[in-house]
């Protein structure tokens, strides 16, 4: 190094250290004594042969069968933007007590917070299992796992980007005497608008991707159609089934991304 | 002091208000589909109301209290659904960093980027479970299955975040190594990755904290793990073994989601502080 | 500009006040000491200005008066009201008597003109007004014709990040007047802007000063400004006072004094309109 330079800082033990630690965890991970996942590679040298074949019978769809797709998947659709609009008008006072400029009172934003993490921390599909062992078979299980899974989403999301914006506006309102819920109502809110906008198109989308599921175990949707032929083996159908999501899901991906630019 | 002339009175030109016509009929629209789609649905609406009180009764039955007896049980299927995330997330991460660059504006040229563009869309609306059933036949019914259906199925988001971090870095690095005469290999090396890797690197922990719940997911349809322990008690209706499981799974996840956000707020104030703009 | 008259323009402001610190101490809970022992007196009517390098403690001390900024030991008073130690309804219920306008303008960019000027009457309406959203026709008012009186009417409409930022700063005037205040704080107003719309900026905040009485108190860290729009001029340099006489016989010597150093070009706005 020439004279006079400053040291190189030593960082590299850090790097090192986090290096080991992923390694260890994966390795963990592979055993399967302890309930790791055993890796099989050599059976996938041997039968990649069935899953392209598998990929090649998806990839023909039976257009015959489009008739019978188009109830169940309304229903899909349906569930996903009432639960969706369900979720956003529930989500807009969670958030606000969720994120720290907005509720400075730390005792309710960490409740609101915690219940939001447990709520977020059971899986779609789980919820749906059991709504649907406990109410019954239908749309409503559907709505109601969607409707949580949004909300988990949106206030989680919404409240970190809250966070970690400025909120230089805030100062001028408390100087003026303002309470923190005028100052929510008034400022905070329609400056978060566009963060809210966000995560509400984001969670429409999820929602038709997830709803699709949802009907394998019962919970309304295309999912039971899907199951049922996936049960008697009808590729040629399932194939159908995915390529209607995939358009759906590229049409609101589109829409929302139109609205996006648009709202900000 | 008070005032009490109206504007008018007063002189006071107002300025039109910007119409609002627009925004009006939207609301009018997406409200009136809100009705109608509930309305078409298959709901008996005046059962709703009996609907607090059953999950009032069910959780009673699960939580009060639940049965820790297979809880041995319970953790090694739970370790089987994280090392199904974790490797899953690493496989992801692994294809999805090089495909997402190649489909950024800022990278490739449109022959490559569309059609990559066009894969992440179709593995995004595939759900997880067809990718599962397709990988069944070649590595069957096991974990290690489940694995690669999450690491392939998490690569339509994480290419779309890929690329769209990519292509959000900032010009003004990139500029920098083009005007000294550098080539897409070494903007991309030089500029755009250093740019990029605290946002890549908080999006891998959070493909991590997604997965730990598909990994149920897949479970419940047969891939092993904590999923098809729930799947299997909620059938027989053990509904104090159930409530046992909820537990386990809702406390490992958060943990878990604790653990990978206060990284990933690490990386974002490391960022923050280097100047580099968002980061999730 | 629009100069309104003073019968049909701004309402007659309520009496204004003056501001009184008695060996104000504020050390912040990492440590640091930003005001030692300050006592001052400002009556009721005054514009004064503050000045002295960014970190002297001028931020610190323009906001122990209206309570941003607890004081750690010492009084604040402002008019009969004791601001240290209010909390809560009272200390909100002081703020709405007290004005302020700030560096960054502090508007909420994507809200309308009209509603950042509303701002200003949270103290003073009821919450229900505020949280339907539909302000009381006495409201609407004062928000119109403090708008009309910095000159910013027909941007009423305008969402407040699309305009530039001497408008930005009318606006905040405009929201701050809207409160009827007894007090006027500015925590370096003009730092942002270029020298044309700075002049502009602190004509408008000596205009309010001698068309209704209203005690202004100004932090800057430029000279030229400090001695050419206000009458008494307050050096602070590490927490402390060095200086406190008129504005006008302040000299250079005065100002290296309060610096620390020696007058440089940038110490100067440059030329007025």
């Amino acid at each position: 190094m020439p004279q006079g330079a400053p040291p190189r800082p030593r960082t590299w033990w850090r790097t090192s250290l986090i290096v080991l630690a992923v390694a260890a965890f994966t390795v963990a991970t592979c055993i399967p004594a302890i309930g790791g996942v055993e890796l099989d590679f050599a059976a996938i040298a041997k039968n990649w042969r069935f899953g392209a074949e598998k990929i090649g019978q998806l990839m023909q769809p039976d257009w015959t069968f489009l008739p019978r797709t188009i109830e169940p998947m309304l229903e899909t659709l349906q569930m996903a933007l009432v639960s969706a609009v369900a979720a956003a008008i529930v989500s807009i006072p969670l958030t606000l007590w969720a994120a720290r400029p907005t509720n400075p009172n730390g005792v309710t934003r960490r409740l609101v917070r915690g219940v939001i993490n447990v709520i977020r921390a059971v899986p779609d599909l789980v919820y749906a299992t059991v709504l649907v062992a406990v109410i019954g078979v239908g749309a409503l299980p559907g709505l109601f796992t969607l409707f949580l899974f949004n909300l988990g989403i949106v206030v989680k999301l919404v409240s970190e980007a809250i966070d970690s914006a400025d909120h230089a506006y805030l100062e001028a309102g408390r100087a003026a005497g303002g309470t923190q819920t005028q100052l929510n109502r008034l400022t905070a809110l329609p400056q978060s608008m566009p963060l809210y906008a966000n995560q509400w198109l984001y969670a429409l989308e999820l929602n038709v991707r997830v709803s699709a599921i949802l009907g394998i175990v019962g919970a309304g949707g295309i999912g039971r159609l899907l199951d049922e032929r996936r049960g008697f083996y009808a590729y040629d159908d399932v194939g159908l089934i995915i390529l209607e999501i995939l358009v759906v899901v590229i049409v609101i991906e589109v829409a929302s991304n139109l609205l996006r630019r648009r709202l900000v | 002091m008070t005032l009490r002339l109206t504007a008018r009175e007063a002189g006071l030109e107002l300025p039109r208000h910007p119409s609002r016509v627009g925004p009006t009929i939207a609301t009018v629209v997406v409200g009136a589909l809100v009705v109608l789609s509930a309305a078409d649905l298959d709901i008996d609406w005046a059962e709703l109301g009996a609907i607090p009180g059953e999950l009032a009764r069910y959780a009673g039955l699960m939580f009060a209290p639940p049965s820790w007896e297979k809880l041995p049980r319970a953790l090694f299927e739970m370790w089987r659904s994280i090392s199904m995330a974790w490797l899953g997330a690493m496989l992801c991460v692994v294809l999805s960093i090089p495909l997402g660059m190649l489909a950024a504006r800022n990278v490739a040229p449109a022959w490559i980027r569309l059609p990559l563009r066009g894969l992440f869309a179709v593995i995004r609306a595939v759900p997880e479970v067809i990718i599962a059933l397709v990988l069944l036949t070649v590595t069957g019914l096991t974990p290690f299955t489940g694995a690669l259906a999450l690491g392939i199925a998490g690569i339509g988001t994480q290419g779309k975040w890929v690329y769209e971090t990519i292509e959000s870095a900032h010009e003004g690095s990139a500029e920098a190594v083009r005007a000294a005469g550098g080539g897409i290999a070494e903007v991309t090396r030089w500029a755009l990755w250093p740019a990029s890797a605290p946002a890549l690197m908080s999006f891998a922990l959070y493909r991590f904290e997604i997965n730990i719940r598909t990994s149920a997911v897949l479970g419940l349809v047969g891939a092993g793990g904590i999923g098809s322990m729930l799947s299997n008690y909620t059938n027989f209706r053990q509904w104090d073994t159930v409530g046992m499981l909820l537990i386990v799974v809702v406390v490992i996840t958060m943990i878990i989601d604790a653990i990978s956000g206060a990284l990933r707020r690490r990386i974002r104030e490391g960022a923050k502080a280097r100047g580099l703009g968002r980061t999730p | 500009m629009n100069a309104a008259t003073p019968d049909a323009g701004v309402a007659t402001a309520p009496a204004s006040w003056p501001i009184r610190l008695e060996h104000v101490t504020v050390t912040y809970p990492n440590g640091t000491t930003a005001l030692r022992d300050v006592s001052l007196e400002i009556a009721a009517g005054e514009m004064v200005s503050i000045v002295g390098l960014s970190g002297s403690g001028k931020s610190t001390l323009i906001r122990t008066i209206n309570g941003l900024v607890p004081a750690t030991s010492g009084t604040v008073t402002v008019g009969p009201h004791t601001v240290t130690g209010l909390r809560g309804r009272r200390l909100r219920r002081l703020r709405g008597h007290i004005g302020m306008i700030f560096q960054g303008f502090n508007l909420a960019e994507r809200v309308d003109v009209y509603r950042n000027v509303l701002v200003g009457r949270f103290a003073h309406s009821p919450t229900i007004r505020t949280l339907t959203g539909i302000p009381t026709a006495h409201d609407r008012e004062l928000a119109l014709r403090t708008l009309d009186s910095v000159g910013m009417l027909d941007k009423l409409w305008a969402r407040a990040g699309a305009l530039s930022g001497g408008q930005k700063q009318r606006v905040a005037i405009a929201r701050a007047l809207a409160q009827e205040p007894s007090v006027m704080l500015a925590d370096e107003p003009v730092a942002s802007l270029d020298p044309p719309t700075a002049h502009a900026v602190m004509h408008e905040l000596e205009r309010i000063n001698a068309e209704q009485g209203l005690t202004v108190l100004v932090n800057l860290h430029l000279m030229d400004l400090a001695r050419q729009y206000t009458t008494r001029m307050i050096g602070i340099r590490a927490g402390e006072i060095v200086h406190d006489g008129p504005a006008n016989e302040a000299t250079d010597a005065d100002f290296e004094r309060i610096y620390g150093r020696s007058i440089q070009p940038h110490d100067r706005l440059g030329t007025a309109t």
